[in-house]
């Protein structure tokens, strides 16, 4: 699995224009097969960045369909050249348990910015996954959003592994640095009446401070709807401002609770206008991230 | 446009990083030093040259500066000899690291027999990764300790071209100049250079591999002190190219050799925008709005 994994990670960065870097790459990554000492890997994995740009991958229809097949929920359109190479560079390292978290953790250790983009978001591709948990938990401590983004946006693996303590610190941390909810993966799935009650009081934390409240976080409260909650959605369609009633409508439409259905039933038009869940949720993502200062 | 490519920003506020943005600051290089105090454990190096390669570099880019840094071990700390086995052997996990320009600043101190040892492998060590060196001459018996440097790195066969002997002053930069090396300046209020002084080094010596830095840390020393030095320098009627080549462009041929500093790293950096870049909450806390413009008489909300 993890052979063909490589390859087909190797077949992404197969372009006409990479042909030097590419060879350096399986050149490496046969020396790391070989000699199974850590120095040569880690050399490797820091001078990746002599031989490929952090563009995005170009890639086909097919090829982003067969991602799923190797991983669940892999999404490799996030990713870029680099870090692909990084990638195929840790899973050539030898799989044997003690050795293998030995040269990781001191990868993990003493990586850079883009080394830690890499090695998390290849989290859901890594070996002894179960042990990374602590990882990737201890990875949302950063206050640079390039590696919180790594471990938070677009990657299966907190919604999989996390417990739910986790699971709530990390979407509070990711509302807190403004971070497009609904790249976050299993965000529906993983609502819970604490993740709710948080992102509840982080709203009234903003509005006492007279700030702006992010409108994806009212998608948390959706399913635990109640009188409480339904004041602040008031609240919310009070502000007028488009994404902010538009987040009140679609979470009063996916709950079941009367007194919210009551109040939907007095904006027909708006309401008529509405996207599909998802697709209306990702656009007032993308709009605030496009629009806020 | 100017380069400080000798400062030490970790010990740095952001209105120090805010003022050098301002004052044409593109790119800034932070050599591994010691920190006013003497480590004791292997662990604080490594979370030292951790913060070089990630969050240091990561604030930079916040201020619209590229942050670069060069890795070594410093030679008053190499006179711990166990302590500095242990740092040898971290040295290869980040020399190959993205923006890691040079191996340095390495050299003498007190010129002791540990400080000849560390500095002679790690110049081994450049040769092997091929990144120039950045020497630090030391404060006492000067003159000697840079000759010596120089010599030690020519019996290791390092071409003077790919080294960078640093901190000079009125006595050693004819013959760092004179063997081939790029001489680097420290504006240091009180031990090292006054902006006066480098202006009449440039009249006398010309422009040509003369590197202008400000080595401010946490001592009381100047992070505007290059556009400071230019100003004057302009002021005093030297030519603009040269200016340019001392405060810009000899820095960047120079570490440029590393591979690992390109004029298109600033040149064609998104636009300086903190919030919407780097995205909440890094040096910004919770939503705070980033100031462009300058200061206010309130802390805003």
């Amino acid at each position: 699995m993890e052979n063909q994994l490589t390859s087909y990670l190797t077949q992404l960065l197969d372009t006409s224009t990479n042909q030097k870097g590419l060879e350096w790459l399986n050149k490496q990554v046969e020396k790391i097969n070989t000699e199974g000492a850590p120095s040569k890997f880690f050399l490797a994995f820091s001078q990746a960045s002599r031989f490929f740009k952090k563009e995005k991958l170009n890639l086909t229809k097919e090829k982003l369909e067969s991602a799923n097949e190797f991983v669940s929920g892999f999404q490799p359109q996030h990713w870029d050249e680099l870090q692909t190479a990084r990638t195929v560079l840790m899973l050539s390292y030898p799989q044997e348990k003690e050795a293998w978290f030995a040269a990781m953790n001191q990868l993990f250790e003493t990586a850079d910015m883009h080394e830690h983009q890499a090695l998390f978001a290849a989290l859901p591709l890594m070996p002894f996954q179960k042990d990374l948990i602590p990882r990737a938990i201890d990875g949302l401590r950063t206050n640079i959003s390039l590696v919180f983004d790594a471990i938070a946006l677009n990657n299966p693996f907190p919604a999989q592994y996390f417990p739910e303590a986790n699971w709530n610190q990390m979407v509070l941390k990711a509302i807190f640095m403004q971070r497009p909810l609904y790249r976050i993966q299993g965000l529906e799935e993983r609502r819970n009446p604490a993740l709710a009650a948080i992102a509840r009081d982080f709203a009234h934390e903003r509005w006492a401070a007279g700030r702006d409240v992010m409108p994806e976080i009212w998608r948390l409260v959706a399913p635990f709807m109640n009188e409480m909650y339904l004041e602040d959605l008031k609240k919310t369609l009070a502000t007028k401002d488009e994404p902010q009633v538009l987040a009140a409508l679609l979470t009063l439409r996916e709950s079941a609770y009367l007194p919210g259905k009551e109040l939907l039933e007095t904006y027909p038009d708006q309401v008529a206008t509405l996207d599909m869940d998802a697709l209306a949720w990702e656009r007032i993502g993308s709009e605030f991230q496009r629009t806020r200062v | 446009m100017y380069i400080d490519p000798h400062i030490h920003v970790v010990s740095r506020t952001t209105d120090d990083y805010e003022a050098m943005q301002k004052a044409g600051i593109v790119a800034v290089i932070e050599p591994a030093f010691w920190l006013g105090q003497p480590r004791t454990e292997v662990g604080s190096f490594k979370d030292y040259f951790s913060t070089l390669v990630g969050w240091e570099r990561f604030r930079a880019s916040q201020f619209g500066i590229v942050h670069y840094c060069t890795m070594g071990l410093n030679s008053k700390e190499a006179n711990n000899e166990p302590l500095a086995e242990q740092v040898m052997e971290l040295l290869p996990l980040y020399v190959g690291k993205e923006g890691v320009v040079a191996i340095g600043e390495i050299g003498y101190d007190d010129q002791t027999e540990a400080e000849d040892k560390f500095y002679r492998l790690q110049l081994e060590l450049a040769k092997e990764v091929d990144l120039p060196v950045l020497i630090h001459t030391p404060h006492r018996d000067k003159r000697k300790g840079t000759i010596r440097s120089m010599d030690v790195s020519e019996e290791h066969g390092l071409d003077p071209k790919m080294v960078i002997v640093d901190h000079n002053n009125e006595e050693t930069v004819k013959e760092v100049l004179d063997r081939g090396y790029y001489a680097g300046f420290t504006i240091y209020p009180h031990t090292k250079m006054g902006s006066e002084r480098m202006v009449e080094i440039v009249k006398q010596y010309g422009p040509e591999r003369i590197i202008v830095n400000s080595a401010a840390d946490w001592g009381i020393s100047d992070p505007l002190a290059v556009p400071k030095t230019a100003d004057l320098m302009r002021k005093s009627g030297i030519p603009e190219e040269h200016i340019k080549l001392v405060t810009y462009q000899n820095a960047l041929t120079a570490f440029g050799q590393s591979g690992q500093m390109d004029e298109q790293d600033w040149l064609n950096a998104a636009p300086l925008d903190q919030t919407k870049k780097m995205s909440g909450n890094s040096v910004l806390r919770g939503g705070q709005t980033p100031r462009v413009e300058g200061s206010s008489d309130f802390v805003e909300n």
